[in-house]
């Protein structure tokens, strides 16, 4: 476990920088405050209503499809690794598992979730 | 010898600051190398020739397209003459922009959510800068304490932090948590504009980090490792180089780095997969509402994830920390190990130069690519990554693996 041990280093000096950059900016910086610069930019006019609305299903369909083949490929890299050992028997699991992505891929192909119009 | 744990911690300090230090010198070097190379390539008249100095670039009279200027603009003018000293033009608008980033008021809308909208650059730049942990930057100890060294005498000093076994795992893993800086920083802001750059981008990031990782399986699965040393020793040595074996492997490896490539660009939203901030749509994508330090994290995690790219294609398909790419390094040192000359035998052993030589030239890729593609649409964006991609990278994966299997 030890060689996590500079991991946990980094992450402590990293996450102590933006506090440390930001109070030194802020010594620098002007601050003259003005309703107008604190409104949301929209090209000029007064925006009338939130951003916060409906958005397109594609986004959340393409995150549905990441998390299919993400876990795929996380299944992919142990597999990888032990393909030596694993011999002949790994090997074809391996392309069956493939093959059975392969299919599910094509399905979603034909039912058009791939299609961004 | 091995140290003690409060030694390892001590030089674990000191290996952080040495790649710290790296990162944060050679990002802004980078902002500095994009104006000049974009210049150079575009033909602009932006840092390639105007010499100016802090206090105003143009204050001379100007004859036949020449600027005759006095003070340090005059001077820089003078140094821009001579072949090498002329990469430094364009230095004083380098220091003026970090100096504008570090002096600009800090605005937050009203009706942004202030505690996500501070936190969300904060964890991009804290992602993108935990990742350099597991990166292999030299191929072993870089120097030894001198044995007088107080406290640390005889222990060596890593070109490394930690040379994980799982690597790539935790590159990979970690590199991710970095879309949820973009995404949690574009719906903080509650403005229009930077919620449909996020989503852009948060979909693109997400879209290309599937073949980006079966692509990097190619080389893991024609090693058998996902350690950056281990990497590049076994593509230097292990593997035999035995007829159709050694040139199939070649091969993939070429079209796998190209393949790698194209998803680096997509994944840190670089030219010309740059739609999360295009600008005649978007204005300025998920940082449209960012302004001054806060802005600059969001940059800085940026170019820093550039290096990551760089850095792991180097790693996996360039070969690492040995001379030749692809693994040709073998046929090489067949030839070469046992050469008379010194310096042929020594182009057959690691070292940290190569690693950090084809990084660079990577990332003059990025600049290059930048000035020279123009940008996609977004639909053909996701077509590309979805079908062609993925099943691209899918069919090489098999492959390598019935390579490594037969060889």
């Amino acid at each position: 476990m030890r060689g996590y041990a500079p991991i946990l280093l980094l992450l402590l000096i990293s996450m102590a920088t933006p506090p440390i950059v930001w109070g030194l900016a802020r010594l620098l910086r002007p601050k003259s405050p003005n309703l107008n610069k604190y409104m949301v930019y929209e090209c000029g006019i007064t925006p009338t209503t939130g951003a916060r609305e409906k958005f397109s299903v594609r986004y959340y369909m393409v995150a549905v499809m990441f998390l299919i083949f993400d876990v795929e490929t996380v299944f992919l890299m142990p597999w990888a690794i032990q393909i030596k050992e694993l011999a002949l028997f790994g090997l074809v699991e391996m392309l069956f598992f493939l093959f059975l992505l392969l299919f599910g891929y094509g399905y979603i192909w034909a039912k058009g979730a791939l299609t961004w119009e | 010898m091995t140290p003690t744990l409060t030694q390892y911690l001590v030089i674990s300090l000191l290996q952080i600051v040495v790649v710290m230090g790296f990162v944060m010198t050679l990002v802004p070097l980078l902002t500095f190398a994009e104006r000049k190379v974009i210049g150079y390539v575009q033909v602009r008249l932006g840092a390639t020739r105007v010499a100016g100095g802090l206090w105003g670039a143009q204050r001379g009279r100007t004859h036949q397209s020449r600027t005759f200027t006095g003070g340090l603009n005059g001077f820089m003018w003078w140094l821009g003459r001579w072949p090498v000293i002329s990469i430094f033009r364009g230095l004083p608008m380098f220091i003026a922009d970090a100096l504008k980033l570090l002096t600009k008021e800090d605005i937050v809308p009203i009706e942004a959510d202030k505690a996500v909208f501070v936190l969300s650059p904060a964890l991009a730049m804290v992602a993108a800068f935990t990742v350099f942990a597991a990166i292999g930057f030299a191929p072993g100890a870089l120097f030894y304490f001198p044995a007088k060294f107080p406290y640390l005498g005889g222990l060596p000093f890593y070109g490394f932090l930690t040379d994980l076994n799982v690597g790539l795992l935790f590159i990979l893993g970690v590199a991710s948590v970095g879309v949820y800086g973009i995404v949690l920083g574009a719906w903080a802001s509650n403005s229009k504009y930077p919620l449909l750059g996020g989503l852009r981008s948060a979909a693109q990031i997400v879209s290309y980090e599937v073949p980006l990782t079966l692509s990097l399986l190619v080389p893991v699965v024609l090693t058998g490792s996902l350690n950056f040393n281990e990497m590049s020793t076994r593509m230097a040595t292990d593997i035999p180089v035995n007829g159709l074996v050694g040139i199939g492997r070649t091969l993939l490896m070429f079209v796998g780095f190209f393949v790698y490539t194209t998803c680096g660009f997509a994944e840190t939203n670089r030219t010309p997969f740059d739609l999360a901030e295009a600008e005649n749509e978007l204005v300025a994508g998920f940082h449209t509402e960012y302004s001054g330090m806060k802005f600059s994290f969001f940059f800085l995690s940026e170019y820093a994830s550039m290096i990551t790219v760089s850095a792991l294609a180097s790693a996996f398909f360039l070969g690492g920390h040995y001379l030749l790419p692809f693994g040709l390094q073998p046929t090489w040192n067949h030839f070469f190990q046992n050469s008379p000359s010194a310096f042929l035998a020594w182009t057959c052993t690691p070292s940290i130069l190569w690693f950090l030589l084809k990084i660079f030239f990577l990332l003059f890729v990025f600049l290059w690519v930048r000035a020279t593609v123009p940008r996609y649409r977004y639909d053909q964006l996701m077509d590309v990554g979805w079908k062609f991609l993925i099943p691209y990278t899918l069919v090489m994966f098999v492959i390598a693996a019935l390579l490594r299997y037969a060889a």
